[in-house]
């Protein structure tokens, strides 16, 4: 038998895939027995031992730039409003469709960054928003 | 536009929103300072859901699988940091784990008998094509 060895970055890449995955599963068992607001609800309690392991992770220092805590809060609000919207499109559609259109959001992050953050896109992401807006004109017809 | 596309489209919307404030944020904090900032960010919505939600009704099962989800997309989370801190290139990892909507499609397929038509099996292609091609940037700022 030959042995083959995994690099564990690879392991670790793969194992988020993996739960990323499942994610999209239990939000749609979870959407079509909960409402949305139910759901996040209990989204907060699943996320609460990540927290705890952050915090343990720097001796329960928080670092308090102002500007930087802002931006994490208002990554929450937007993050907690986007699961809502999420929820609601699994209550309404199928996992299968639902996944990997709401899995687009990076489309609109590197359209931001180029008019907010005078970031560039490159060649790969041109593609991708290309067929990003064609995959989500063909699911509308 | 049909209401699971509408919803869909808000959702991509408020995350790619979160994508460029993810950035500004760790420039000048780290991604684990950042998390607990989340965090409380999440809990500013909460009472407002608590006062309109009902939840008086819920199973045990039901519970369950709204904790699960939960704890599954923070595992995600978890694991894509994990392997950035493990030498993964962000170029290779980031678009890597945009694959995960292959997982969730095969999940439904198989035990929610999710069946697709063959123009939405074309467009779901292309969504998780575009998904490993948007999140492709070669030098990342963010990562340290």
């Amino acid at each position: 038998m030959q042995k083959v060895s995994l690099p564990i970055w690879l392991f670790c890449a793969l194992a988020s895939i993996f739960w990323w995955g499942l994610f999209g599963f239990l939000a749609k068992v979870g959407a079509d027995q909960l409402s949305a607001g139910q759901l996040y609800v209990f989204f907060v309690i699943g996320m609460f031992p990540l927290v705890v392991v952050a915090l343990l992770r720097h001796r329960w220092k928080v670092e308090t730039d102002r500007l930087g805590a802002g931006y994490g809060v208002l990554n929450g609000v937007f993050s907690g409003l986007g699961l809502l919207a999420y929820y609601a499109a699994m209550e309404a559609g199928k996992a299968s469709v639902v996944g990997p259109v709401t899995s687009l959001y990076p489309m609109v992050t590197v359209v931001l960054a180029l008019a907010l953050l005078q970031e560039r896109l490159n060649r790969v992401q041109k593609v991708g928003v290309g067929l990003a807006i064609s995959s989500i004109l063909i699911l509308s017809l | 536009m049909s209401d699971w596309m509408y919803f869909s489209l808000i959702a991509v919307v408020l995350w790619g929103v979160v994508g460029v404030l993810q950035k500004l944020g760790t420039n000048r904090i780290s991604a684990d300072s950042l998390l607990i900032w989340l965090m409380v960010g999440y809990l500013l919505l909460l009472p407002w859901l608590v006062w309109n939600v009902d939840s008086s009704q819920l199973g045990t099962e039901e519970i369950a699988v709204g904790i699960l989800a939960g704890i599954t997309n923070g595992l995600g989370a978890w694991f894509l940091f994990a392997a950035l801190e493990k030498g993964a290139k962000a170029s290779i990892a980031v678009p890597l784990t945009a694959l995960n909507p292959i997982v969730t499609i095969l999940l439904a397929l198989a035990l929610l008998t999710e069946r697709l038509t063959a123009i939405q099996s074309l467009g779901v292609i292309l969504a998780i094509v575009a998904g490993v091609l948007v999140s492709y940037e070669k030098n990342t700022s963010s990562s340290k």
